[in-house]
């Protein structure tokens, strides 16, 4: 009886036996159940922002065609295999950020930090059900705008590592700008300004060579043009070139936001 | 003391002068509300405006002349439209929400002469900046228009059927939720939908047809047609569709701003 007593001490009076608060099992549970936290408290509003995703990707493509009028065989393969872009563009730059900024307002983050799990479980999480949020997305937009003019595209087996860097980076790049800004009111007004931009000043339905040279240089630096270029690689042949570096400044600004995320979550206030 | 508790001496509450000082008092009153948000406002209209019409350019290997001039008449549209659609259904959702509206509401003003108080006060940063869309616009595509006194008319007409429209979204819809909603949607579905920067022929046929009955189509006619001779067609009709469309949503509008509750 009383070695029955003491090996099962009352869980209430002390300190669970010594559990190891490190290592990649306990990061890898901590991720697991993330994960569940993210799916489960976004239930409701993660089918509505594919929704929007797919309207608004779908939407601005078809849009594109009415301002366009009518379109050589060789501009409709540019909106079409842009069609993709738009719909990562979305998740990446209106999506993330809006929920980052709403989790701000309710004080969802400091609840976040606040579990015993590592905050880079949190945000591994959080880019993984956005990342995948997207997929469906880039397929949707692409079969519903290539049946809308009538193109048929040739996948490669690229469009693996294209679609899953590509919304990767603008996952990334949305939440690491989110949260590095602290006010979300100034983000939702940055996003707007932003997301008008890129939809009327980046060369992502349209080729780069219709851009004054000084902008397209720009472009050369900034995500948007490679993020197209990698997606238009992926689902068509002939129309992209130096494929290797549009990868290459896609992953530096992956990394890069990653930084930027890390170094604002791992600040103590 | 006797003096004191006479009830005070009776206010008139009609007449010209009565409502000229209520026009005149809330008129202030949306004029300093705005105050803070009118650098923005002026921005968005901007960039939206003369930002698009110059960008749009870009989408073509060389700009040609007719879609020049469709972007170039069809942008203060376009900009009309974002005040009367977006603005006040969005300020209307923010007073519900704080609680401001109601107390608006009980202001001894006309509600005609709110309405047309914030009518007059929703032009001042949108005739600049459309301006603007136009005159930049002629500029980067080299477009000679022909501008006839008609654009007041037009303006007007485009201007105060977009805000009726507005009106009756922003307080007919109880739930600012719903309303901010709406009119997101109802600005992608004009910006995209509705021929007013590009030309009907462009569109499917089922939703050319469809457009010929909705307002933003022919607000972008009359607006047409008085900057630039030649391109606009059935302008007669056109001001008809607007009218039919103020008239609907006078009605509506005023049923709820008048509603007791």
């Amino acid at each position: 009886m009383i070695d029955t007593a003491t090996s099962t001490p009352s869980r209430s009076s002390e300190r669970p036996a010594s559990e190891v608060r490190r290592g990649a099992g306990y990061w890898l549970s901590s991720y697991t159940t993330m994960l569940r936290f993210d799916v489960a408290s976004q239930r409701n509003t993660l089918p509505l922002a594919l929704l929007m995703q797919i309207l608004f990707g779908t939407g601005m493509a078809i849009i594109y065609g009415f301002y366009l009028g009518r379109m050589s065989p060789g501009a409709m393969l540019y909106v079409v295999s842009g069609a993709p872009a738009l719909a990562v563009i979305t998740t990446g730059m209106v999506l993330v950020p809006g929920v980052v900024g709403e989790r701000k307002i309710a004080g969802t983050w400091d609840f976040i930090w606040s579990l015993p799990s590592p905050r880079s479980a949190a945000v591994a999480s959080t880019f993984t059900v956005y990342t995948a949020l997207s997929l469906p997305g880039i397929v949707v937009t692409l079969v519903l705008a290539s049946w809308r003019y009538g193109l048929h595209l040739h996948l490669t087996p690229m469009v693996v590592p294209a679609f899953l860097l590509a919304s990767l980076m603008a996952t990334s790049v949305g939440f690491g700008m989110a949260q590095a800004i602290r006010n979300p009111l100034v983000t939702n007004l940055i996003v707007n300004v932003l997301i008008f931009v890129v939809l009327v000043y980046s060369p992502v339905v349209f080729p780069i060579a219709q851009l004054p040279g000084w902008l397209a240089d720009i472009h050369q630096v900034l995500p948007i043009y490679p993020l197209a270029q990698v997606l238009r690689a992926s689902v068509s042949s002939g129309l992209v070139e130096n494929l290797g570096v549009s990868y290459a400044v896609l992953a530096a600004w992956t990394v890069g936001a990653w930084g930027a995320a890390a170094y604002v979550i791992g600040r103590r206030r | 003391m006797a003096a004191l508790a006479a009830p005070p001496s009776p206010v008139a509450r009609s007449g010209v002068a009565y409502w000229a000082d209520g026009y005149w008092r809330i008129f202030v009153w949306d004029l300093t509300n705005l105050r803070i948000l009118m650098p923005v406002v002026v921005s968005v209209l901007i960039l939206q405006g003369a930002g698009f019409v110059v960008g749009i350019g870009l989408f073509f290997p060389h700009m040609p002349t007719e879609a020049a001039i469709y972007v170039v008449t069809g942008a203060p549209v376009f900009g009309l439209l974002t005040i009367g659609l977006i603005l006040e259904p969005q300020l209307v959702a923010a007073q519900r929400t704080e609680g401001s509206y109601e107390f608006l509401r009980s202001m001894p003003v006309p509600r005609t002469m709110m309405f047309l108080a914030w009518y007059t006060v929703s032009l001042i940063p949108a005739l600049p900046a459309l301006t603007l869309a136009v005159v930049v616009g002629s500029a980067r595509y080299g477009l000679h228009l022909d501008v006839t006194p008609t654009v007041i008319l037009a303006v007007l007409a485009t201007s105060l059927t977009g805000t009726l429209i507005g009106y009756a979204v922003a307080h007919g819809i109880r739930n600012p939720m719903a309303t901010q909603l709406l009119s997101m949607i109802l600005i992608f579905v004009i910006f995209g939908f509705s021929p007013i920067m590009f030309p009907a022929a462009q569109l499917p046929h089922w939703l050319a047809a469809a457009n010929l009955w909705f307002p933003f189509q022919a607000m972008a006619n009359v607006v047409r047609s008085s900057l630039v001779s030649g391109v606009a067609t059935g302008v007669g009709r056109s001001y008809i569709v607007l009218a039919c469309w103020a008239a609907a949503s006078a009605i509506l509008a005023a049923l709820a701003v008048g509603h007791r509750r």
